[in-house]
């Protein structure tokens, strides 16, 4: 009852609750009962060393994986039992780790498809191109122009993705999310690779994304950057939370601290 | 109504039956275990080795001679299909390799047909095996070779992948490629002995079942997909699994042949199978892993 | 220098192949005028295998899914085409439509079990469901005629006459084809194309990105499926009318590989594949029955499958994406691939 009370108060600005979620693959506990809170228009991180179980919490959310216990919510609605193209058409979209761009298309359709999520034409009536499906498909190509101008690739519209560099694929990547129209976004390791002219534009990038009303929760390796960015730090180690807070705190946390121990105080472990 | 004749009589040809599609899928089973490749020109080594048994018998050479002579070819050939198709191709998906066993098959098909033209042909059963009289059912005489041959053959296997270091080493290579490369089994020698392996196994089976089932260039597409379905409604994961879909197979079709009206048993007993594989697709014998 | 704006705004137009379709379309219309008879018949041929083959495009080289069985839909819609007009004396083009619908109904429940298999896996089940249609065409033998056919099937009518010279055939099942070419084309270059491509496994899709960025992938490959067969069913239906006498042979297990075939060498990545691989695989099999007799007699039988076997093999390793990469490779580098 009192759990019900909690969420009363939290639904203004809870965009998204973890409550005691855990899975495990073939026995390997990869995730064993975290919980947590996101905030609307927050930029929070989730930080812990390899294999800590970041990425597999990501597609927990997403409903790639089906948590073995525990509930997530996502804007007051319970989604760990729905499929995920459900959950993205509730304004949740996730870049991966390793972003998986689709090689059979351009640059540009790589975002195109990005719309899919908030368009609606059929097979028919994409086949006989129907007006409502050619005005759907100019206002693809816009947002998806805009969004590729967003990330500074505007030029390399008809690019194939292999033949980008990896920094640009993350900004593709990048671009077909927020094509997507979501306001959560997940981004698995998006500093994971970038050279340090990169990092500052990202930061830049998702600064100006969170101005503009976006929640971002994104997974990291531990950097200062995120540090400098996030609101809220959420650190796992062996699929256990072992910290929640802002930066600041997490920083003065001993279990924190010991599970770096050997490194500067927040440093090492990058890959 | 059905009396006890009738029952065994199915169960005959139903063990019968199942005994061939069981090594077929079996052939398929070593070659996709080992390489990941789907073998659709399985059925052709079995009218391979029917085919040239055939020929050689009907040329004059004894029994024995014709068909280890035709199993050799096979094996030959299997080895051609390996080394000159699939391996120039072994980093292609598995659909780009499907394709290249599937025009293999093609290929084959079209060269048997020219140099045996389209007629079936038969052998009479081995050294004239009298068909058996068992409680009213009629056991033909070529049965037992085949059972026999089957059962050889099942059993061979097993020791093969059990007990050798040979086999041992192909199991490796299916459970983890990558491993075994790295403990000194040339995989690549792995993959050519397992096409060789299966081609020389259907060729067996083509030969024993020549007198049985008549052969002709066309029946190698048949057989493999009967082959392959047995096979994946057992699991095609597991040894076992495929004898088991072999015989369920055989099963099926020699009950509808004796209950059915004629002409309707085929579709019977392939349309059951199929079903019973969509609602099971990871085969009777659950495997873990993949589908 | 065109904006990048225009240049998409063209794609999305159709416009980039407008004027290619246009030449397509007038010189398909004026074959029968320079082509002899027996030029005509060869490309009714042509025409029909394209369509089948175009729907095995969108479905393989689109979405990825492979399929070894678009004979049991070509054959759905020629068997329905013909029972019914024989019996009822329905409209053809009428069972026509409501043909192309049925078999369109099954392939979403066959595709609905067949998607949830791995690619490999669906190849040898399409190949059996394709056996097992044949051997239940065959069983039925009141209602299909059996082993022997279904003969009489009457022409498509015209207005209130029903020509039946090939010409007309021809110029039927070339306009068919074009406007199922449209329709292809647009669709590929639409949301419905990219979500296609999305779920691609054999060429760079993602089946987790295609979900998380809102796609239904078992929808958008049951429905590809859907309309794969329905293009089968179409041709099937033209190929009753035409033929007049249908048998199961027709649409066996051999069928659906040559279209494979088709699909393969023509091209996968556009629908304009299947044009060339229906046109190369048809002309190959005329040139042998012209040749092979004179040089060695008999049939020829033989001589198609040896070809078509080693024309497969040979595009698959040294020309894996088909006819259609030439004539990219030969296209100004600004565009993609
Ligand atoms: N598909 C899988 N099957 C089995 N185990 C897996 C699978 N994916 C991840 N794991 C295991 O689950 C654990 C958590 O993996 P996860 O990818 O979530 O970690 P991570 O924190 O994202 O690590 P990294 O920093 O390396 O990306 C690891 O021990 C990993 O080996
Ligand atoms: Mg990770």
């Amino acid at each position: 009852m009192s759990e019900k009370g909690k969420q009363r108060d939290t639904e203004e600005q809870a965009i998204l609750e973890i409550r005691d979620v855990s899975v495990a693959y073939d026995g390997l506990v990869a995730v064993n009962g975290v919980s947590f809170c996101v905030r609307r228009g927050d930029i929070i991180a989730i930080i812990g060393p390899n294999g800590a179980g970041k990425t597999t919490l990501l597609k927990l959310i997403t409903g790639l994986l089906r948590p073995s216990g525990g509930e997530i919510w996502l804007k007051q609605q319970r989604v760990d039992r729905v499929a995920p193209h459900r959950i993205a058409s509730l304004g949740v979209t996730q870049v991966f780790q390793d972003i998986q761009l689709f090689s059979n298309m351009s640059v540009v359709e790589n975002v195109m498809a990005g719309c899919h999520v908030w368009t609606g034409a059929s097979f028919l009536s994409t086949g006989l191109r129907l007006p409502h499906s050619r005005a759907e498909e100019r206002n693809i190509s816009d947002t998806a122009l805009r969004k590729l101008s967003l990330v500074g690739l505007g030029q390399k519209a008809f690019y194939s993705p292999s033949s980008l560099s990896w920094g640009e694929q993350k900004r593709v990547g990048l671009a077909r999310a927020l094509a997507a129209g979501a306001d959560l976004l997940l981004l698995d390791e998006p500093y994971g690779g970038l050279i340090a002219e990169e990092i500052g534009k990202l930061s830049q990038l998702l600064l100006e994304l969170q101005h503009r009303g976006i929640t971002i929760l994104m997974v990291e390796q531990l950097t200062d950057v995120v540090l400098d960015i996030a609101n809220q730090v959420v650190v796992l180690r062996y699929g256990e939370k072992i910290a929640d807070g802002t930066a600041a705190e997490i920083q003065g946390n001993e279990q924190v601290i010991a599970t770096y121990l050997g490194n500067g105080p927040l440093e090492g472990d990058e890959r | 109504m059905l009396d006890l004749s009738a029952i065994l009589q199915f169960f005959i040809s139903g063990v019968n039956l199942g005994c061939i599609y069981a090594a077929i899928g079996l052939g398929l089973f070593v070659v996709y275990g080992v390489t990941g490749v789907l073998n659709l020109a399985q059925g052709e080594f079995v009218m391979l080795g029917g085919m040239l048994t055939v020929a050689f018998y009907t040329a004059g050479t004894a029994l024995v001679p014709s068909l280890l002579m035709a199993v050799i070819i096979a094996a030959l050939v299997g080895a051609m299909l390996y080394r000159l198709i699939i391996y120039p191709a072994r980093n292609s998906s598995g659909s780009t390799l499907v394709f290249l066993t599937l025009g293999f098959a093609f290929a084959t098909e079209g060269i048997a047909l020219s140099v045996w033209g389209w007629e079936f042909k038969s052998l009479p059963s081995f050294w004239g095996s009298p068909n058996i009289q068992l409680w009213g059912a009629t056991i033909f005489g070529q049965t037992p070779w085949v059972v026999g041959t089957t059962l050889l053959l099942v059993i061979g296997l097993f020791f093969f992948f059990g007990h050798t270091i040979h086999g041992k080493a192909l199991r490796a290579c299916a459970d983890e490629p990558l491993g075994a490369r790295t403990v000194g089994i040339s995989t690549d020698q792995m993959a050519l002995f397992s096409f060789v392996l299966a081609a020389s196994l259907g060729a067996v089976v083509g030969a024993v079942i020549t007198p049985l089932t008549m052969t002709g260039y066309g029946v190698g597409m048949p057989l493999t997909i009967k082959g392959l379905l047995a096979a994946l409604v057992g699991g095609i994961n597991r040894a076992e699994g495929v004898i088991l879909g072999g015989m369920a197979l055989g099963m099926a079709e020699a009950i509808s042949a004796g209950l059915m009206p004629s002409g309707y048993h085929g579709v019977i007993a392939l349309g059951i199978l199929i079903v019973v594989f969509l609602s099971r697709p990871r085969g009777l014998l659950v495997a873990p892993g993949k589908v | 220098m065109r904006t990048v704006k225009e240049k998409i705004r063209a794609l999305l137009s159709g416009r980039e192949h407008r004027m290619v379709l246009a030449l397509f379309a007038v010189v398909l219309m004026t074959v029968p005028l320079v082509a002899g008879p027996y030029g005509v018949i060869v490309m009714v041929d042509v025409g029909l295998y394209s369509i089948v083959t175009m729907g095995l495009i969108l479905l393989m080289g689109f979405a990825g899914q492979i399929s070894l069985g678009q004979g049991v839909f070509f054959g759905l819609g020629a068997y329905m085409s013909g029972i019914i007009t024989t019996r009822c004396g329905l409209s053809p083009w009428l069972v026509l439509l409501v043909a192309a619908v049925a078999a369109g109904a099954v392939a979403i429940v066959v595709g609905r079990a067949l998607v949830r298999l791995r690619g490999l896996i669906v190849a040898g089940v399409t190949l059996a469901l394709n056996l097992v249609f044949c051997s239940l065409v065959v069983s039925l033998r009141d209602l299909t005629g059996g082993a022997t056919g279904l003969p009489l099937i009457p022409r498509l009518p015209l207005g209130g006459f029903a020509p039946s010279n090939t010409l007309f055939s021809y110029y039927v099942v070339w306009i068919v084809a074009i406007l199922l070419l449209v329709f292809s084309l647009n669709l590929v270059n639409s949301r419905t194309g990219r979500a296609l491509k999305s779920v691609n496994l054999l060429a760079g899709g993602s089946e987790d990105t295609a979900q998380v960025l809102g796609v239904d992938i078992i929808r958008y490959k049951v429905q590809v499926f859907a309309v794969g067969a329905i293009y089968a069913s179409i041709a099937g239906s033209l190929y009753a009318h035409y033929t007049g006498c249908i048998e199961p042979g027709a649409f066996g297990v051999h069928f659906s590989v040559l279209v494979a075939i088709m699909a393969i060498i023509g091209g996968m990545t556009s629908p304009w594949g299947a044009f060339l691989g229906a046109g190369l695989i048809v002309s190959v099999n005329e040139a042998l029955r012209e040749v092979m007799p004179a040089v060695v007699g008999g049939s020829t039988g033989a001589y198609e499958l040896i070809a078509y076997g080693s024309i497969l093999v040979a595009t698959l390793l040294f020309l894996p994406q088909g006819l259609m990469s030439i004539w990219r490779r030969l296209q100004p580098q600004e565009r993609f691939r």
